[in-house]
Order: structure tokens, then C-alpha cells, then sequence
């Protein structure tokens, strides 16, 4: 087990170093230049062009390549064109914000759906059946912006329950912090509980029919003992791997959230860096990025041996 | 290794608690104080260096940060703030300023003239205006600790309407290490002379910018006027709010979370004024004018009855309409230099009242000898003044048989391509639209949109020896009087070999909880001091 987890590991940097160079040829191959927008509209081509030496972004691509390459090696991701601040300083501010939204949606999502979705199969057909998958579909189907304003319009504005917009960090209090994520990981979590829900039914389903579960209603196991200790953990593996997507689309799935709540997570500041062309946050960000997606893809790896012993042997 | 499921939601714990347990901001407990005030701005302050970005939000920033030695009053006129004394010689090419008691850096040492004199060059290296005095500069010195001496080789008219400029990037006094940095590269100081601080401990680049009182700061004694007179600070704090999203900034205004919002969009006008506890203020009375530029280097437009055509071709009202909806908020206009400016001025501009005239236009194109070639127009769809001009630009370019067609793209690529000499076939281009603020289309030698200097000059590149004449007379005039007859000329000359074509004009209003009071209005800068909340 050790060895295949170094291995993973080792991996990581492999993907995290592929996607540098794609992410850098892509930013540096696409038309539009930060030294444009720095110079301003009254800009003329001579002050364009004295930015971009500054910038070193007249030097060939290759060079480019290999002196932020190098940096990166050296654990500095370099600076904002724009703030001058540190990108790795610029990020690990936005991640607190990012991180607490993820954890609130997944656990919110995850929940409800496990439950849901359990319930659902436990009852396919029925009116619980046909309610619970009718809320899956409009998960599924509603923007994440649509549902967001339909929330603060209800729950800030008209009841006055919950803050419109912002962030709270956990040490200025539980509440604080909670009440500013219920809305967005509510607006956020509602696809992912879709998908997670849907899942778990079809999975649980599936178990239902096994000649092991005519066995424990047969030794007079409850239903709650039926459905969450013999179905629930059978059918453990692909709900697990659906909520390991759902975790690593949840990094895309913030941008919308972030914006629309004005958090001031990861994602706005990967929206902002590429409205701004500010080329060493994108970088930093996307290369951190892709080594969050393998280690999570390790994790959820990692997690079928606890759910099913006869993965661990 | 053994994993359980306890250690992995042991682990899962502490990353939460890692998370929220991260340095925070503590500004947001002052969120409903009476001399904390939130503000959502029109965009994200990217830089904190005037004098390296034309931004306006960084000229905002620097508004609240540091000091001009001139500023404009309620009148456009220049008036001295940092300075005390002033006097030009007999000759008038020797300027003497001499700085007011009581300048000082926030880390509390004193304004020298050393700082000044390093700033000016600074700024004069990035300005238009600036280089325009720094060309006819002989010698700028500091004479002792507190006067500056700027020595001219010839009188040149418009020194104080220079470095009073509200125009960005703006004349800002700098502590001399800042000032010495390379104009084309950013400064890392944050400490000015201004009526604030800014607050970097409790900033988050992206998302809230604090600034706090600077209690130091020593105020003129004359009442606020524009730009100009006293500044006096009746908040503790003003916090910037970065909220992207517009419906968002709307709900926190109508909520109470925020207190002043610059630019709501036009369309959620009645929504504001439905709310009892907010009002509308007009924060630059000069607003924008639209501006069509053409490329005059290249076929089509490379002939002037082309030009003239796109004259007769525009419906200002019908691009206003189209992205301002109403009326109220926008005034078609045919003058050169803006609508309702010290320069507007009605010469020849006979071609105003026939528009929109599409036979003409046509007949126009005809004479050029167009032969079908294409004309790209660039169009922003990240900008819907932008995006909506041009989209119905190519509709009536379309409409009298002109191979017209729209290059999509953000306003990022536009910046870039726009720059590009070659034909549109080799990645140029024919038409874009932009915007400048009202404010500055009054001044022909800050406002590079007005210059007609061929490949010296701003993209399009119109080149016009007469005009350019008169635009150099023009910075010489002594008054306003003979510089709005000189303009007249620029614009008679203009309007025959067309330079750019103007869309019209808009103001927008700023919106505001109704217990803020005190905020001046004035164009490209939203001062802070004299706000307070009840």
C-alpha cells in the first residue's frame, strides 16, 4: 500500500508539470496581453510595448517557459503582474474562504443525498421515490445563479435571516462563519445532491436484490439496519467515486458561487487573474489545481478499502 | 498503513478547523458603524500605482492615499492644495511653488520639494499633459526643502491645468525613493500624504480594500470645492467591497450590508428608486462620451469620403438607447469635444442634424470608390456599450452594401489588436468603439483620442498637419476664452477629414443609503473626505 501511494504521489508532480506547460502555451498563444490592459485606453503603442519588455513578455517563449519553470522548482509561483503580491501568498488567502464553501456543500450535499438516495430506493416507485428524484432533476437543471438570487431574495432580503453576500473566517465564530455559507453551499450543493442522490439509489437498488439482504430481512435485521448497514455499504464504492468527482468539480463549480455570493475564495481570483491576463496567478492556481485533482482521485482510491474489506485484502 | 474511517474523519476535522482557523480580516465588525463606511467601486483595484496605470480605480486609490500640488475646483479650474505660495515670473516661463506647512508622509517624516520635483517627473513620463510640460521644461528643481522651481524654455499656458488634472494618471505627490522607480514598473510603497491610509494588514487583494483616517493629515482651511479646498475626513474607515456580480451589490445596498455603490447598472435604476433608504447622486457630472475610431491606414477608410460616410451612417440615439435605456442618462451630441464641456462647441456640424442618413452614407462610400472590401469591426462582447455599438454599427454598415463583419472577442484582445498597424487580413482591423471620460475630451493634449499625428498619434491614426496646428496653438492660449475659439477651428478642420466619429454622451448615478451624506461630485475621481453617515 505504501509503494502505490508514493507512486500516486510521485504521479502528481508529473500532472502538476504537464498542465504547467499546456496551461502556460495556452495563456501565452491566446490573443490579448496584460501589458495592454496595464497601459490603459490612452495608452500609445510605444507605451504597450515598453510594458511588455518590463514584463518580460518580449522575450521568446521558450525563455519564459523555462525561467517560471524554474521558479516554480524552487516553490516560488512567482508574483501578481498586477498587486505584486506573492501568488502563493494571493492564493493561500483565498483558500480558507474556497475550502470552508467545499466542506459546508459537500457535507450538506452529501447527506441529505446519501439519505435521500437510500430512502428512494428503499421506496422506488413510490410518492417519497418520485418527490425525491423530482428535486434530483431540478438540482440538475437550475444554474447555480438562478437559485442563488431566488435564495437571497427569500432568506436575506425578505426574511432577513442570513447575510446577502461575504465571508466570515471560522475564528470570528461558528455562527458567523456558518450563517455566511448556508445560501451559497445551498446554491452550490443542490447539483451535486442531484447527482450523489441519483447514485446512491441506483447503486442501493442494485444491492436490494442480492441474496444477502433476503438474508438479513429473513435474521429480522430492521429496515434501518437493512438499508444503512448491509445495502448502504455495499453499494459504497460508486457513491464514493461520485462524491470524489463531485469534490473536484466542486473547484470549477465555486467560480459561479464565489462570485454570485462574493466570497472571496479561489475561484474569484482565478476568474479575476484571467479577465485581467495576470499570467503567474493563472499558472499558480491551474498547476495547484491539477495536483488537488490527483490527490483527491488518491483519496477516493484510498477510501474503497475502507468502505469494502475485500478491496483491502 | 492503516486507514480507519475515524482517522480519515479526523483528518477531514482538521482541515476544516485548519481552514477557518487561517488569519482574517476584523474589518467587518465595524460594518453598520456610523465612520465605517462600505463601498462597492467600479471595478477591482488591480494596482496600487497611479502613475504606472491609467485605471481610474487606482486613481481613486490614489485620491485617498496622496496629495496633488494642484487640484480642480467645482469649476475645472486649478487651485493649489498641496502648495502654498505660487508665483510665475514676469516673463512667464519661471514657475515658484512653495509647499504649506504641515506635509507629511504617513510614516512621518516631512514632504520635501526633492519629492515633489522626482514625482513630477514620474508622472511626466506617463501623462500626456505632463509630457507636454516636461517637453517645455528647461529646468525642474527643488530650490530648498519647500519650493519647487519649474523653469519653462517658452510660456506655456496650461502648466497648473496639468498638474491639477483629474485626469488619470493624475499628478500625485510621492515620498522620492517611489517617485525615482521606473515609470513603466510599479512602486512598493503604499504611504502617501493624503487624507487616508491604507489599511494593508486588514486588505484582501481581490476583495476589500481598507483604508483608515490618517489623523496627521492638516486640511486647507477653504471649504471643499471639487477637487480642491479642504479635505476634511469625517470617517474612521472606508472599506472597498470587490461584489463582481451586480445583482449581488444591489441586494447588500437594499440590504444595509453596503452603504454606496458607484456604477449599478442602468436597468436596475427603478429597483433603486423603489427603495425608500437609498438615493441617486450623479458622481461625474461631465459622464462619457462614446468614440468610433476608424483606421485610417488602411482601406476603407484610408480615404476620407469613407470617414465622412460614417458620419451620415450613425443613430447616436439608437447606440445610447440601445446599452442606457433612458433618456434621462444620455444626450446625443456632435461636438469633437464631448457634450456639455468648456470646449463643446456646434462648428460644422451640419452633417449632426441630417443623421442618421443611410442614402448619404452610401452615396459617400460610393465616392470613395469602395470595392467590396471587408471592414472588421471589433467587438467587446465583455462591454455592452462596446458590444451593443458594434453590433449595430455592422447592421447598418451591412444595410447600404458594405462587406462589414464582426470580430468577437474580450475587451482584453481588443486592447491588443487594436494596436496592430497591419490590414485586417493579417490580424488589424477597421472599427472599434470605446469610451472616454467627459472630462477629458475638453483638453486636446491630455486626451490622446484628440490628436491627428498619423502613427504618433492613438490607434486609427489620423494625420492632419492643420489640426495639429491648431491643437499646439491651442495648448499655447493664454484663456479659455481663446482657447474655446481655437477649438472651434480644431473642429470645423476635424469634422471635414474625421478623425473618429462621436456616439454621444451618458452620466451614470451612483447609489447610496440615504443616512450617507456629503459626497462630491466630480469627474474620474470619487472623493471620500467630507462623506459622513448619520
Amino acid at each position: 500500500m505504501g509503494v502505490y501511494i508514493a507512486g500516486r504521489l510521485a504521479s502528481t508532480f508529473v500532472v502538476m508539470a504537464i498542465v504547467g506547460l499546456i496551461v502556460f502555451l495556452l495563456l501565452h498563444l491566446a490573443p490579448g496581453s496584460p501589458a495592454a490592459i496595464i497601459a490603459g485606453d490612452n495608452a500609445t503603442p510605444a507605451q504597450i510595448t515598453a510594458i511588455n519588455h518590463q514584463l518580460g513578455l518580449d522575450r521568446p517563449l521558450p525563455v519564459q517557459f523555462l525561467v517560471w519553470a524554474g521558479q516554480v522548482l524552487r516553490g516560488n509561483f512567482g508574483t501578481s503582474i498586477f498587486s505584486g503580491e506573492p501568488v502563493m501568498r494571493l492564493i493561500l488567502q483565498r483558500l480558507p474562504a474556497t475550502l470552508s464553501l467545499s466542506l459546508v456543500t459537500i457535507a450538506f450535499a452529501g447527506t441529505i443525498a446519501v439519505i435521500g438516495g437510500v430512502l428512494a430506493a428503499w421506496r422506488a416507485g413510490g410518492v417519497l421515490d418520485r418527490i425525491l428524484m423530482g428535486v434530483a432533476a431540478l438540482g440538475f437543471s437550475v444554474p447555480v445563479f438562478v437559485v442563488g438570487y431566488l435564495l437571497i431574495y427569500l432568506f436575506a432580503i425578505t426574511l432577513h435571516w442570513l447575510p446577502v453576500q461575504g465571508y466570515m473566517p471560522l475564528r470570528r465564530g461558528f455562527w458567523p462563519w456558518f450563517s455566511h455559507l448556508i445560501l451559497p453551499a445551498l446554491s452550490l450543493g443542490l447539483a451535486y445532491l442531484a447527482l450523489i442522490a441519483r447514485i446512491t439509489r441506483a447503486s442501493v437498488l442494485e444491492v436490494l436484490a442480492e441474496d444477502y439482504m433476503r438474508t438479513a430481512r429473513a435474521k429480522g435485521a430492521t429496515p434501518a439496519s437493512q438499508l444503512f448497514h448491509h445495502a448502504l455499504r455495499n453499494a459504497g464504492v460508486p457513491i464514493a467515486t461520485v462524491i470524489g468527482i463531485g469534490v473536484a468539480l466542486l473547484i470549477s463549480g465555486v467560480v459561479l458561487t464565489e462570485t454570485v455570493f462574493n466570497i472571496p475564495g479561489v475561484g474569484r481570483l482565478t476568474v479575476d487573474a484571467i479577465t485581467n491576463r495576470d499570467y503567474p496567478i493563472i499558472q499558480g492556481i491551474m498547476v495547484i489545481f491539477a495536483g488537488a485533482y490527483v490527490v483527491v482521485n488518491l483519496l477516493v482510491d484510498l477510501s474503497y478499502s475502507l468502505i469494502d474489506p475485500r478491496i483491502r485484502r | 498503513m492503516n486507514i480507519t474511517r475515524r482517522s480519515v474523519i479526523g483528518g477531514a476535522a482538521a482541515g476544516a478547523a485548519a481552514a477557518g482557523l487561517a488569519p482574517a480580516p476584523s474589518a467587518r465588525a465595524a460594518a453598520t458603524a456610523k465612520t465605517t463606511l462600505h463601498a462597492v467601486m467600479q471595478g477591482d483595484l488591480r494596482s496600487f500605482d497611479p502613475i504606472w496605470t491609467t485605471a481610474n480605480i487606482s486613481a481613486y486609490y490614489g485620491a485617498m492615499v496622496y496629495d496633488t500640488l494642484f487640484s480642480i475646483d467645482a469649476k475645472f479650474q486649478p487651485q493649489p492644495e498641496m502648495v502654498g505660495k505660487w508665483n510665475l515670473s514676469d516673463d512667464k516661463k519661471t514657475y515658484t511653488f512653495e509647499l504649506r506647512d504641515g506635509l507629511m508622509w504617513q510614516d512621518g517624516t516631512p514632504v520635501t520639494a526633492a519629492d515633489c520635483v522626482a514625482s513630477i517627473r514620474r508622472w511626466g513620463a506617463r501623462n500626456a499633459g505632463g509630457q507636454a510640460v516636461l517637453a517645455r521644461t528647461k529646468d525642474l528643481s527643488a530650490k530648498d526643502d519647500k519650493t519647487i522651481v519649474l523653469a519653462l524654455k517658452e510660456p506655456f499656458g496650461l502648466v497648473l491645468t496639468a498638474l491639477a488634472t483629474a485626469s488619470t494618471p493624475n499628478c500625485f505627490m510621492m515620498p522620492k525613493k517611489d517617485a525615482e522607480t521606473d515609470p513603466f514598473q510599479q512602486i512598493t510603497g503604499r504611504i502617501g500624504s493624503g487624507p487616508f491610509t491604507f489599511n494593508q494588514k486588514l486588505t484582501r487583494p481581490g476583495s476589500r480594500y481598507v483604508f483608515d483616517k490618517w489623523d496627521k493629515y492638516v486640511p486647507r482651511k477653504e471649504a471643499p470645492s471639487g477637487l480642491a479646498g479642504g479635505k476634511v475626513v469625517h470617517l474612521d474607515q472606508v472599506i472597498w467591497e470587490n461584489i463582481a456580480d451586480e445583482q449581488t451589490a444591489l441586494a447588500a445596498l437594499g440590504a444595509g450590508e453596503i452603504d454606496f455603490y458607484e456604477l449599478p447598472p442602468l436597468d436596475l435604476l427603478p429597483q433603486l428608486r423603489a427603495n425608500p433608504d437609498v438615493k441617486l447622486q450623479v458622481m461625474n457630472p461631465t459622464g462619457n462620451d462614446g468614440l468610433m475610431r476608424l483606421n485610417c491606414l488602411h482601406a476603407p477608410f484610408n480615404n476620407v469620403k469613407a470617414r465622412q460616410a460614417m458620419l451620415y451612417l450613425i443613430d447616436q440615439k439608437a447606440i445610447l438607447n440601445a446599452s442606457f435605456g433612458d433618456p434621462k442618462f444620455y444626450h446625443p451630441g456632435p461636438s469633437l469635444f464631448g457634450y456639455g464641456t468648456t470646449m463643446s462647441n456646434d462648428a460644422n456640424t451640419a452633417w449632426f442634424k441630417q443623421a442618421p442618413d443611410l442614402a448619404k452614407a452610401k452615396q459617400l462610400f460610393h465616392e470613395s470608390g469602395y470595392k467590396g472590401e471587408k471592414v472588421v469591426v471589433l467587438d467587446p462582447t465583455d462591454f455592452a456599450f462596446m458590444n451593443n455599438s458594434a453590433q449595430l454599427i455592422v447592421g447598418w454598415l451591412q444595410k447600404i452594401g458594405v462587406n462589414a463583419e464582426l470580430a468577437s472577442m474580450t475587451w482584453g484582445e481588443v486592447v491588443t489588436r487594436r494596436a496592430s498597424m497591419k490590414p485586417d487580413d493579417q490580424g488589424g482591423w477597421d472599427i472599434f468603439v470605446t469610451y472616454s471620460g467627459g472630462y477629458d475630451m475638453s483638453d486636446p493634449i491630455t486626451q490622446i483620442a484628440l490628436s491627428a499625428n498619423g502613427k504618433k498619434g492613438w490607434f486609427g491614426w489620423p494625420e492632419n498637419a492643420q489640426y495639429e496646428k491648431l491643437r499646439n496653438q491651442w495648448a499655447e492660449a493664454a484663456t479659455v476664452a481663446e482657447q474655446q475659439a481655437i477649438a472651434r477651428k480644431m473642429q470645423a478642420v476635424a469634422w471635414d477629414f474625421v478623425p473618429m466619429v462621436m456616439l454621444g454622451s451618458w452620466t451614470q448615478p451612483a447609489a447610496m443609503r440615504k443616512n450617507v451624506h456629503g459626497f462630491i461630485s466630480v469627474p474620474d475621481v470619487i472623493p471620500f473626505w467630507n462623506v459622513s453617515k448619520s
